[in-house]
């Protein structure tokens, strides 16, 4: 029981990277109606500029995260900027393999400014363990909970409660009609990346607290698999990208601990085709009716 | 055309750049073509650039040393030698090429590569070739099988295993391991199966298996959560530096002050990948034919040679493994009174070397027996365990 209540926590804290990641995925692909494959390197670069802010430039915690957001959301608008939105009314096939060119290019920058040896994430943040009852979890894992259950709460408020975030469901809805009625598409595409990337800054501070290492590579695995998750909930739902991260965090540390890790990575894909195949729009993706 | 141009110009330079430097270096113009005295060509492979790099410099520094005090001493049969160290990167197929490139420099005997993947094609690529090959470092079980003048200077990983339970059991630590290994690496599942052998060979019993994967490499809560489950004092962990480190991170204060992380060859860089903690390290032991505080005189007199050629850097087994494989070379030659591969194949199975890295003897597989001593880390330092 004790074995079991410990993975499941290591589980939601897993799943609650995913899901930041996620949000971001899904984010993009409601509004902008594309598939952002660099998501995944911006976490990268998170990561690196928090171990240039807190080791070689010093800054405290509060700065090197806020430093981190920064870098994130500056990159994201760059990267809309100047290689998706000139291809705005281009095919999906060229946006993507655009952003499978950017992804390639932000690893391999990172590899020739930082090289390939692996680099320690700096633990500004010491928690150390924590007992609750018979069990112990580490205490990041329950920082990395308690952070994405607050951005999730502030991100549903924002999207259902703000003039802006009414502005993104309408361009996701209908992005013609939307123009029509007066809102800037350009301007609501760019906030919309500011957000996700803002999201991967914060996941990548909760991804190098919790696992320490960082390469250049480092945003690559982490990226398919919260594309898993935001296919898994329903791409383009937010509500769904949070449960598809949270569940494929759990399932993949219950698969490593009672079945075998070999198998983790094939049982989470394998739980996600069946899912398609009985919920094709994913766990909460909305049935859209194509009227002819 | 452009192309065909530049390379003539290119090559063109460099014959230029090479005579250029050959005239303020007299031991280079004796190349042997005006029938003076001829110079010992001996080539090695390794990364030197890229991933891997530490492997291959660490080797062809120790291999420097060696040629340096050889020369000194007057050389083989009154010839100086001289060593050429290619980049392979750690890629098999450059290190084809470095090998081919070596050739036509004139090499007569080979130091054989750093790394089994590229020891592997070039012995295969070199057996029609008078040349014996000595790989310094190449562990995998088969890869001398192609080539009946290859042999190497390190133990191979089907015998690491087995001794390490040996080891275990000698210095009596404890009687139940646990064990976490990567299983879709050749070089960690090949060392599991022997150690498993050895500990069956031993009555040492194994209660706990974890495994991980290249994918699954950045988290091990759940394997660590089992091992903690499993209550044993050693952990073994034939797994290289990088995992092992991340394992180790996160490990960090969980498991009691007496319970080991055991290891073998690829640990070696340990400290390096948890720079910014070394006590993340403590308490880890690493098996190797090795120790650099070793009070053998011939191991102290190498550390200091290797300390004062490259700023006070300690060697580490990689370069001891350098070390040795130049005077194996030379022992070799010497017997067999020729550079002919053949001749000094057959010369190496009756021979037997105490080098830094122990007593040698070579079976006709190209495989060495020596014994093994385990370092143990304690912030930021090794030390030998158990002395």
């Amino acid at each position: 029981m004790i074995e079991f209540i410990k993975t499941l926590i290591s589980g939601l804290g897993l799943g609650s990277i995913y899901a930041l990641i996620a949000l971001g995925y899904t984010m993009v692909y409601g509004i902008a109606k594309m598939l952002n494959f660099a998501h995944g390197d911006v976490i990268m670069v998170g990561a690196y500029a928090g171990i240039v802010a807190f080791t070689s430039a010093g800054l405290p915690p509060v700065f090197t995260v806020f430093l981190s957001v920064l870098v994130c959301t500056l990159l994201g608008v760059t990267i809309e900027h100047f290689a998706y939105k000139p291809l705005r009314g281009a095919s999906s096939l060229s946006v993507l393999i655009t952003a499978i060119g950017m992804s390639y290019l932000l690893q391999n920058l990172a590899l020739m400014i930082f090289g390939s040896q692996q680099k320690a994430y700096p633990q500004y943040v010491k928690l150390g363990q924590v007992s609750l009852g018979a069990v112990t979890v580490d205490g990041i894992t329950l920082l990395t909970l308690g952070v994405t259950a607050c951005i999730m709460v502030g991100m549903s408020l924002f999207i259902n409660r703000t003039k802006l975030g009414k502005a993104m469901r309408a361009v996701a809805e209908d992005r013609g009609a939307a123009e029509l009625m007066g809102i800037s598409v350009d301007r609501t595409i760019a906030l919309t990346f500011a957000i996700g990337s803002a999201l991967a800054a914060v996941a990548s501070m909760c991804y190098g607290l919790t696992y320490v290492y960082i390469k250049p590579t480092t945003g690559a695995m982490p990226g398919i698999k919260a594309f898993t998750a935001a296919v898994f909930g329903g791409i383009g739902s937010l509500p769904g990208a949070m449960l598809g991260g949270i569940a494929l965090g759990v399932i993949e540390q219950m698969a490593k601990t009672y079945i075998s890790p070999l198998w983790a990575d094939a049982i989470v894909f394998a739980v996600l085709v069946l899912v398609l195949v009985v919920r094709p729009t994913g766990l909460l993706g909305k049935e859209i009716q194509e009227k002819v | 055309m452009m192309k065909k141009m530049m390379s003539l110009i290119l090559a063109a330079a460099m014959v230029f750049a090479l005579t250029a430097c050959g005239g303020d270096k007299p031991a280079s113009t004796a190349d042997g073509t005006d029938g003076t005295k001829e110079t010992i060509k001996i080539g090695g492979i390794g990364p030197l650039t890229g991933d891997y790099a530490n492997y291959g410099i660490s080797v062809k520094q120790g291999a420097e040393i060696a040629v340096k005090e050889i020369n000194a001493a007057g050389g083989i049969a009154g010839q100086q030698i001289e060593l050429s160290f290619q980049d392979s990167q750690g890629d098999a197929e450059s290190a084809v090429n470095a090998y081919g490139k070596l050739l036509d420099w004139g090499m007569k005997i080979s130091m054989g590569c750093v790394f089994s993947g590229e020891m592997a094609t070039v012995c295969a690529a070199a057996k029609d070739d008078d040349i014996m090959l000595l790989t310094p470092s190449g562990s995998s079980d088969n890869i001398l099988d192609s080539n009946d003048k290859a042999f190497r200077v390190c133990f191979n990983d089907g015998y690491q295993g087995v001794m390490a339970a040996n080891y275990i059991k000698e210095k009596n630590i404890t009687d139940k391991v646990a064990v976490l290994y990567q299983s879709d690496y050749d070089y960690s599942t090949g060392l599991y199966e022997s150690f498993k052998k050895g500990c069956e060979e031993n009555g040492i019993e194994i209660v706990e298996v974890q495994t991980f994967t290249e994918s699954t490499k950045t988290d091990f809560t759940t394997q660590i959560n089992k091992l903690l489950a499993a209550d044993v004092k050693l952990i073994f962990i034939p797994i290289y530096a990088e995992p092992a480190s991340t394992f180790l991170t996160q490990a960090k204060g969980k498991f009691g002050d007496d319970v080991y992380f055991f290891g073998a060859d690829g640990l070696d860089g340990i400290l390096e990948k948890v720079a910014q903690d070394v006590t993340i390290a403590n308490n880890v032991l690493m098996m190797t034919p090795f120790a650099a505080d070793n009070s053998d005189a011939k191991v102290q007199a190498f550390v200091k040679a290797y300390q004062e050629a490259y700023n006070g850097a300690t060697p580490d087994q990689f370069a001891a493994d350098g070390y040795d494989a130049v005077y194996i070379l030379k022992a070799a030659m010497e017997k067999a009174g020729s550079s002919s591969g053949a001749a000094m194949a057959k010369a190496m199975l009756e021979l037997e070397i105490t080098g830094v890295t122990g007593t040698m003897k070579w079976t006709a597989d190209g495989n060495t027996q020596k014994n093994a001593m385990a370092i143990i880390y304690k912030d930021g330092t090794g030390s030998l365990f158990g002395q």
